[in-house]
């Protein structure tokens, strides 16, 4: 049995408040993008919460209390959709996989740039939620919420060859659920004419 | 045949063309994790030759700059004050974690036991301090029962207790239907857990029905009450079930009785020497807290 001892509780709570509590504002983003309402995203972020300070003396490093916390509340959120029954609203794979390689047979690529930049929260949320959530997770943690490679297999519990796929494919599933949720040729609708396209990818360089 | 145009002048070697076609499909792979600076130097540099010669390469590192640029500025989401407020009460009600010096075999696997620690040794603890508590005070008062420690809110939302959530959807859906068997089915119920089972005594109630389900994933004994003119229910599940969540341990540590409710349902709950019992109604807290009282003077 291991020795324990006791850090002065206020001591504790002051720590836990400091390495946990800063992120609160991702971790409640990243529940909302899976959550049926704020409420319920508000009540997974505090069940994490709960569960992390607990099981705070699990925490050796400070350092690592993000991926930490997101870990835990990855776990709150699968047990809620477990228990709830809740289905994301995904489209075929293979549609968006077409949308994807349509967008790479032409030349609509560098407008859709452009057009992604433009896309509201609502927009990207809803094509977030058409791609698998393993996929969308491991693209999520990387692109919002800025961990490393390293750090993504921590918290999802994969290799790092899986997060790898898993990003790569998942930006190209997301790229192909933007062109599908935007129709048929939305790039073509754009007022941008072939001559820009060409002047643009000239500007950008040429060939990478 | 590819449709890679980077390919498309070495079609006249079919070996060359397979091996490049090959080359591309691996280095293609790579590509979210080439934007990502996650490869090593030499893998990076092996990209950089190939996307000069490769138009569907470059569009596909394209994509991938375009969707995470636009990711990289999805806003965080700002925990409103109220919020913040009730995260800040539940954790208060908690005890502060004990620091273990010995490194758990992993943080998951840490959690899971020190939370079973945690749970095993609060049942265990509590029991004991009970039991003292009662032999202390049956020698004082000629064996009347110990007084009550008063009721204590629930401090997380019920929602976020798989316990008490599936008890509410649960009595929501019993209260909407027929009773399913009559009292004499206690017995059956008894045989098929393994937990032991008393139905509570009060003055004002009566048993009408008792059956099997489960609540949260684990099996529960409903036992349904009239309660003067309402319908009550009770339901019973093992004790690591009930101790479970840490909102619950804390609600009902030191022999508080723990109280929530929600809509115009009551609930109550309590521990028992082997099991914990969630009591529900569409009736005032009051009435719940009131055959507790009763039940702990038995």
């Amino acid at each position: 049995m291991p020795a324990t001892l006791r850090e002065p509780s206020i001591d504790l709570r002051s720590r836990f408040e400091a390495v946990v509590m800063p992120h609160l504002d991702r971790l409640l983003a990243f529940a909302i993008r899976r959550s049926d309402s704020v409420a319920d995203a508000e009540d997974a972020v505090q069940e994490a919460c709960i569960r992390a300070w607990v099981g705070f003396a699990d925490l050796r490093d400070d350092a690592n209390a993000r991926p930490w916390i997101y870990r835990i509340l990855r776990t709150v959120l699968s047990d809620a959709r477990e228990k709830h029954g809740r289905r994301q609203q995904l489209v075929y794979i293979t549609r968006l996989e077409d949308a994807h390689d349509d967008l790479l047979g032409g030349e609509k690529d560098a407008l859709f740039s452009e057009v992604v930049a433009r896309l509201d929260g609502e927009a990207v949320h809803r094509a977030l939620t058409q791609i698998p959530e393993d996929f969308a997770a491991a693209v999520e943690l990387h692109d919002i919420d800025g961990f490393k490679y390293a750090e993504i297999a921590e918290i999802v519990g994969i290799p790092i060859g899986t997060v790898m796929s898993r990003i790569a494919r998942g930006r190209k599933l997301l790229a192909g659920a933007i062109v599908a949720e935007l129709g048929a040729n939305p790039l073509e609708t754009e007022t941008v004419s072939q001559s820009d396209i060409s002047e643009r990818r000239t500007v950008r360089g040429g060939p990478r | 045949m590819s449709d890679n145009p980077s390919i498309a002048s070495s079609l006249g070697n079919p070996a060359e063309e397979a091996v490049r076609e090959s080359r591309h499909q691996v280095l293609r792979e790579l590509l979210g994790a080439y934007a990502d600076r996650e490869l090593p130097p030499e893998t990076i540099a092996q990209i950089d030759a190939h996307l000069i010669s490769c138009v569907e390469c470059r569009r596909e590192l394209d994509v991938q700059d375009a969707v995470r640029a636009r990711l990289a500025k999805e806003p965080p989401a700002a925990p409103s004050p109220a919020f913040r407020a009730r995260l800040g009460a539940a954790l208060d009600a908690l005890p502060a974690p004990v620091i273990a010096v010995a490194e758990p075999a992993s943080r998951d696997a840490g959690v899971r036991e020190l939370l079973h620690r945690r749970v095993t040794w609060i049942a265990i603890s509590g029991w004991v301090v009970a039991m003292v508590l009662a032999l202390v005070l049956a020698s004082r008062s000629g064996g009347s029962a110990a007084p009550s420690d008063g009721a204590r809110a629930l401090v997380a939302p019920v929602k976020s207790v798989p316990l008490l959530d599936g008890v509410v959807n649960d009595y929501a859906r019993v209260a909407r239907g027929e009773l399913p068997g009559r009292a004499r089915d206690l017995s059956a119920v008894r045989a098929a857990l393994g937990f032991p089972i008393e139905p509570l005594r009060a003055p004002n109630l009566r048993l009408l029905a008792a059956w099997t389900t489960s609540i949260a994933g684990e099996p529960a004994a409903v036992l349904a009450y009239r309660l003067d003119d309402q319908l009550v229910v009770q339901y019973l599940v093992a004790e690591d079930a009930f101790f479970r969540h840490p909102a619950v341990r804390s609600a009902v540590a030191d022999r508080h009785l723990l109280t929530a409710a929600v809509d115009s349902k009551s609930l109550v709950a309590w521990p028992e020497s082997a099991t914990g019992t969630v009591l529900i109604g569409n009736v005032p807290s009051r009435l719940l807290q009131d055959v507790w009282t009763t039940e702990r003077a038995r």
